[in-house]
């Protein structure tokens, strides 16, 4: 072969160890258990945690796609996600039969909504300040709940809606047994949702690999400079927040498929936001990865506390404040969440990089 | 040629023009009515103006997002309540003096209280991540969660009803006009400290300084003068101010919640990117603009009322990215 440039070189060596590296087979063993989960732990509890780790990691691996790869923080996030939610569910359960085109057309309209809005509040807050943004998104936001909130009507208020999924899909849907499991049409979809989170996860890496991504990049490390360099940053931005929100809306979706309601509180709320932002944090940003690890953690967390505080209770029986505090989750969250950012502001995923980076380069030093 | 008249007439032509924009709703009700929504919406914005203000001031001297602001709204609200609580005599008593005791007595323990909270959260949380927005944000959104959740294991989680000292109840009635006293006096006390802050920022030495922080802090340090001592007092002042509102509003609504930091929250972004990040005077104009929609919106088409706003913020985005009177930055 000719001269190659030392670019060139570089990428032919990374490919290389792609497929030899530990990280591949941790990502591989990962799938596998995910894969595995119905068979491993048969009971609902487990495979709900398990899909709610899936479809949260993958939400806060788009929310990274803004905060961490493009720098931008967006507290409109999970309104998207609504979005999805909230289409599925009128088009199935309230204005409509659940049919597969039916959950189709949810899906399409959802896209259709999230990338307009998408592009008006880009196109909108991107004029100002960086920090305006966030404030942009969060009264944005904030507007969404009360929307869904006072147009009972057509919202169903409070309450939400509540649906019932169409043929496979369905909860009462059984055919028979396969390796001790019954296969049920929560069965079926699970891992319906796990092929279409495995497909966007993929889909981000590409996205986050290409050209466009490292632009982002660019971008987020210095933004005057990516733009002297000739880089259109206003545009780059866009269509970072338009994916990004595209993939929020999809999950939004099928969670609204998985737990067959879609609410103000389960797919609107701000305490969503704060579970996704603390998820992003607690994994580490700019690394895809960082969401998965932050999804299992808090989840586990989630289903894990009430007996913590169960043993809290044992433990200290006299210390009312404490159980006070105990039973306020969000209080300890906060807590951790502060001192996330001050002492770990890279994550769990951000500080293994850099422990298994120093230690690579230390014997050659 | 028009360009030119827009030019130098464009300030009068807008002042002129929110004018008018402001009598439309006059076609849609009769004289009293707009005479008492007017001033409902008057009083909202003077309290929506005390939680703006301290919101812009700190992003001005700072360069700080406080999103632990509303939070210090929240527990102005809840100091009222127990201050309330303590010295109900008082609030019951049919005695004018009596009233405007207490009521002075909550202003300035809420004041002292959650200026100290400020001081605390400068000092813990914000001190460390000066000159970084992502993380400004992040821990000041942390710090509000930990401190809403503080309100409800000491206050309770439950909603509970504010008591309005008996003289604020009541109204006047001026040529058939119905006029509540208590946005009255709500009018009276935000144009106070509005006049206060001025009088403070343009005259004394210390406004000079926050002045001059405004314009560029290293320069101020340079002179011999120790900023961060200033930051921490404006943060605790603008934590004071945020109480104040807190306070007077949870008597206007006559309720106090734990999450009542967040709703207010959303409205003081929404008035300082309307007024502008930095500026006194634009967090008055904008709270006055957002009290006085809302309360119109409200009347005539009570589902748009948060929305309008929403919609007034995107306009002025579109036409001035800065907001209307940018400080210094």
């Amino acid at each position: 072969m000719a001269e190659q440039t030392p670019v060139q070189i570089f990428r032919r060596q990374e490919r290389q160890k792609q497929y030899r590296s530990g990280t591949f087979f941790l990502k591989l063993a990962v799938l596998l258990l995910f894969i595995l989960v119905p068979f491993l732990f048969p009971s609902f509890k487990s495979l709900d945690l398990a899909l709610k780790i899936m479809i949260f990691a993958v939400l806060v691996a788009s929310f990274d796609i803004l905060l961490g790869y493009t720098g931008i923080l967006s507290f409109g996030h999970v309104m998207f996600f609504g979005i999805g939610a909230y289409s599925v569910a009128l088009l199935i359960g309230k204005y409509g039969n659940p049919t597969y085109i039916n959950l189709v057309i949810g899906f399409i309209v959802a896209l259709g909504i999230t990338s307009a809005l998408a592009l008006i509040v880009s196109f909108l807050s991107l004029r100002v300040k960086a920090i305006f943004f966030a404030m942009v998104t969060l009264a944005i936001a904030e507007f969404a709940i009360i929307l869904a909130t006072k147009l009972s009507g057509f919202t169903g208020g409070e309450d939400g809606i509540i649906m019932s999924m169409p043929g496979i899909f369905k909860v009462s849907f059984n055919m028979g047994k396969f390796l001790g499991v019954e296969i049920t049409g929560r069965l079926i979809t699970y891992y319906f949702i796990l092929v279409v989170c495995l497909g966007l996860f993929l889909l981000m890496i590409r996205f986050i690999n290409s050209p466009l991504g490292r632009v982002m990049q660019a971008i987020r490390d210095n933004e005057p400079r990516a733009e002297a360099i000739g880089y259109k940053t206003f545009i780059v931005k866009s269509i970072s927040i338009c994916f990004g929100c595209l993939v929020s809306t999809i999950l939004g979706g099928l969670y609204a498929m998985w737990v067959g309601y879609a609410n103000p509180e389960s797919v609107l709320g701000i305490p969503i936001m704060l579970d996704v932002l603390l998820m992003e944090i607690v994994g580490g940003m700019g690394t895809l990865y960082g969401g998965l690890a932050g999804a299992a953690f808090l989840e586990f967390a989630h289903s894990f506390l009430p007996d913590l505080q169960n043993f809290a209770k044992s433990l200290f029986p006299g210390a009312h404040f404490l159980h006070a505090a105990m039973e306020r989750w969000l209080l300890i969250f906060g807590i951790l969440f502060i001192m996330v950012v001050f002492f770990f502001p890279k994550g769990i995923i951000g500080s293994v990089q850099d422990f298994m980076a120093r230690r690579k380069t230390a014997p050659s030093i | 040629m028009a360009q030119t008249i827009l030019k130098q007439w464009g300030s009068k032509l807008a002042i002129a023009g929110a004018i008018v924009l402001y009598l439309l709703p006059l076609l849609g009700m009769d004289f009293s009515t707009y005479m008492t929504l007017t001033i409902a919406g008057l009083a909202m914005g003077m309290m929506l103006f005390l939680v703006a203000s301290g919101l812009s001031i700190i992003f001005g001297l700072m360069d700080v997002i406080n999103f632990a602001h509303g939070v210090c709204f929240a527990y102005g609200a809840y100091v009222a309540f127990s201050v309330f609580k303590y010295l109900n005599a008082w609030v019951t008593a049919d005695s004018v003096f009596l009233n405007f005791g207490i009521f002075f007595i909550a202003i300035v323990a809420a004041f002292i209280v959650v200026a100290v909270v400020g001081m605390v959260v400068e000092r813990v949380l914000v001190r460390r991540v000066y000159g970084s927005h992502l993380f400004q944000i992040l821990i000041t959104f942390g710090g509000m969660v930990v401190l809403t959740e503080l309100i409800r294991i000491i206050w309770g989680p439950n909603d509970e009803v504010m008591p309005k000292p008996v003289s604020f109840a009541g109204n006047w009635n001026i040529f058939d006009i119905i006029i509540l006293k208590y946005p009255i006096y709500a009018i009276a006390l935000g144009l106070i400290v509005y006049a206060v802050i001025q009088l403070i920022l343009k005259k004394t030495k210390v406004g000079k300084i926050v002045r001059a922080g405004v314009e560029n802090p290293e320069m101020v340090q340079a002179m011999g003068h120790n900023i961060f001592l200033i930051f921490t007092g404006v943060f605790a002042v603008g934590a004071g101010l945020a109480a104040v509102g807190g306070l007077t509003m949870a008597i206007f609504n006559l309720q106090v919640y734990p999450d009542m930091g967040g709703a207010y929250l959303i409205f003081a972004f929404i008035i300082v990117i309307i007024g502008g990040l930095g500026s006194v005077t634009g967090s008055l104009v904008g709270a006055l603009i957002v009290g006085l929609s809302y309360n119109y919106v409200a009347y005539l088409l009570p589902s748009l009322a948060v929305g309008v706003n929403i919609l007034i913020m995107v306009i002025i985005l579109l036409i001035k990215p800065t907001g209307l009177f940018a400080a210094g930055k």
